[in-house]
């Protein structure tokens, strides 16, 4: 092939991509959706449940304050602090519920997979920012919360212009 | 007569008036995390000495500390684009050591997430090859379409980049439903895209006049100099470790391993490429051969302890083989971890390929080797 010929085929599939449909995402004013409502683990079969892993979420009526959260996360990131909680549940004699630094979390899902009694699971929040460090220290009631996302666009592929993001 | 003592305070190296010594790195964006001492004389470079370990980060250190499990977030951070297959040889030997036998479906699982993670890895490699050499479409095109891949491993594992998604005994959770239907639109899309950059890549006259004959490694330099993955089978040498040594579901799989024979940078930069295609084949043939149902991960014991004994595995990875040595002494914690990294081992012939090259063809002949400055500090 000579180099004339070479060129204009370059640039030529350069410039089918006019044509082309954009692919891009427009985060945050479109939202990926994502399997499930995030990483869960069943202990009775030792196996996780496939989602997302992002925020966690906190389950009081369940959690027993047994540590074993925060004892799989020293071990990574030593994210999780047990901290002392208002309520009273009678699972949890100690009154003791994790607290997670989403400075220092790296979204591992081990602390999920430690906890025995189903109380730990992650859920589709990935958006935490914060403007002080304090703020992404979510404290057991503020994890306890159900997050509302709307996620909702998915790839299509049956454009024969290409795949887009809807 | 006895020579004179130097004096004390600042002392000035001896050079040679033609040759000019240029540090490029460590936070130049054409060397990566890395230096490399270059003597130049006018533009052809005389001597070029890379100066890793910038980014050593103690990998092996810190899983001394570790139990077997709690060990895998840190260890896949070496690459966090090719994640499952840094964590691949290390869940082998860890099998092995506390024998465990993995299921026969978290096998084909494991073919399959590791597969789209080479795709992902080489994709970002190439879009970094591109920009290097000034192609700013080839930058935007393997980061776009990377993201096919990227959605699809999300999807699966729970992440984007940093799976976490093996474990020793098999997979940590089963794939969504409906995950074939979705992984085979990907895959064939994707297929599709990257046959395109054939035209405007490598088909393209002026990447070919830049890049043949650039860095030319000979097949018994290859050979002597130790080189692995895509630089060994660009200069003709037909190894894989996916072949030559099945592991896991591998040997059930019909392997085409690409190997071209130029042994230029033109060569190592096209055999990524070619064996992107082929990843796509592995992972077709896998999702057919996959059994459909059943369990994806042996139940551990808390903290489970290995005898006495050592362990060695390695895998073909985006970058060549990586192999992990295992010790145990009898303790929940490993009591070496040894990592053996493809991107250190092609390092070692980039002095040979640059001497009397021009300056400017560094970059070219640099990232062809397929070096990740991560992996190889550890
Ligand atoms: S996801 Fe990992 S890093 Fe985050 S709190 Fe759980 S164990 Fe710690
Ligand atoms: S979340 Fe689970 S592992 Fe953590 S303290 Fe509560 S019950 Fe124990």
């Amino acid at each position: 092939m000579g180099t004339a010929t070479g060129i204009i085929k370059a640039l030529n599939s350069g410039i089918k991509h006019l044509a082309v449909k954009r692919f891009t995402l427009r985060y945050p004013e479109q939202k990926l959706k994502m399997v499930g409502d995030g990483y869960q683990f069943d202990p009775s079969t030792g196996v996780g449940i496939a989602g997302y892993k992002g925020r966690h979420m906190l389950f009081h009526d369940h959690c027993t304050g047994c540590q074993l959260c925060s004892i799989a996360c020293e071990g990574v990131a030593e994210a999780i602090s047990m901290v002392k909680v208002q309520e009273e549940w009678k699972q949890n004699k100690k009154a003791i519920m994790p607290q997670i630094d989403y400075g220092k979390c790296v979204f591992c899902g081990l602390c999920v997979d430690a906890c025995p009694f189903y109380s730990l699971y992650m859920t589709n929040d990935y958006e935490l920012s914060s403007f002080t460090k304090e703020g992404l220290i979510y404290t057991p009631a503020q994890l306890q919360v159900k997050p509302n996302i709307s996620q909702d666009v998915e790839l299509k592929f049956d454009n024969p212009r290409g795949a887009t993001h809807g | 007569m006895s020579s004179t003592p130097l004096p004390p305070g600042l002392q000035i190296e001896k050079v040679d008036e033609r040759i000019m010594t240029l540090n490029v790195g460590p936070q130049h964006p054409g060397s990566g995390h890395m230096r490399i001492i270059v003597k130049i004389d006018g533009d052809y470079i005389v001597s070029a000495d890379p100066d890793p370990g910038y980014v050593h980060r103690g990998e092996e250190k810190m899983a001394e500390y570790r139990n077997y499990v709690l060990n895998i977030p840190h260890l896949e951070r070496p690459v966090i684009h090719d994640s499952c297959n840094v964590l691949y040889p290390y869940c082998l030997g860890v099998e092995e050591l506390l024998g465990l036998e993995v299921p026969e479906r978290a096998k084909y699982l494991r073919v399959i997430a590791s597969e789209l993670n080479r795709c992902v890895y080489i994709q970002y490699w190439l879009a970094i090859y591109g920009i290097f050499l000034g192609h700013s479409t080839m930058f935007m095109w393997p980061a776009g379409d990377r993201e096919l891949y990227i959605d699809m491993l999300e999807k699966m594992t729970g992440a984007r980049v940093t799976h976490s998604f093996f474990i020793p005994g098999g997979i940590r959770n089963d794939v969504p439903a409906n995950f074939e239907d979705m992984l085979l639109k990907r895959v064939n899309y994707f297929e599709k895209r990257i046959k395109e950059y054939a035209a405007i890549f490598y088909d393209n006259p002026i990447l070919i006049s830049r890049t043949r004959d650039a860095g030319k490694l000979s097949r018994e330099d290859a050979i002597r100099l130790g080189t692995t993955g895509s630089t060994l089978r660009a200069s003709g040498v037909n190894f894989d470790l996916r072949v030559k040594e099945p592991y896991d579901a591998y040997g059930e799989l019909d392997i085409n391993v690409p190997t071209l024979k130029e042994g230029d940078a033109y060569a190592r930069s096209k055999i990524p490429w070619l064996d992107m295609l082929e990843s796509c084949n592995i992972i077709r043939q896998a999702v057919q051969k996959m059994p459909k149902s059943g369990s994806v991960r042996v139940k551990l014991k808390p903290n489970p302890k290995g005898g006495n004994d050592e362990v060695y595995k390695r895998v073909e990875s985006g970058r060549g083989s990586l192999g992990c040595y295992v010790v145990s002494r009898n303790a929940p914690e490993p009591y070496r971890v040894k990592l053996s990294v493809g991107s250190f081992r092609n390092l070692i012939c980039m002095p040979y390929l640059l001497k009397g090259e021009k300056l400017g063809n560094m970059p070219a002949v640099y990232w062809s080797l397929n070096y990740w400055p991560v992996e190889a500090d550890r």
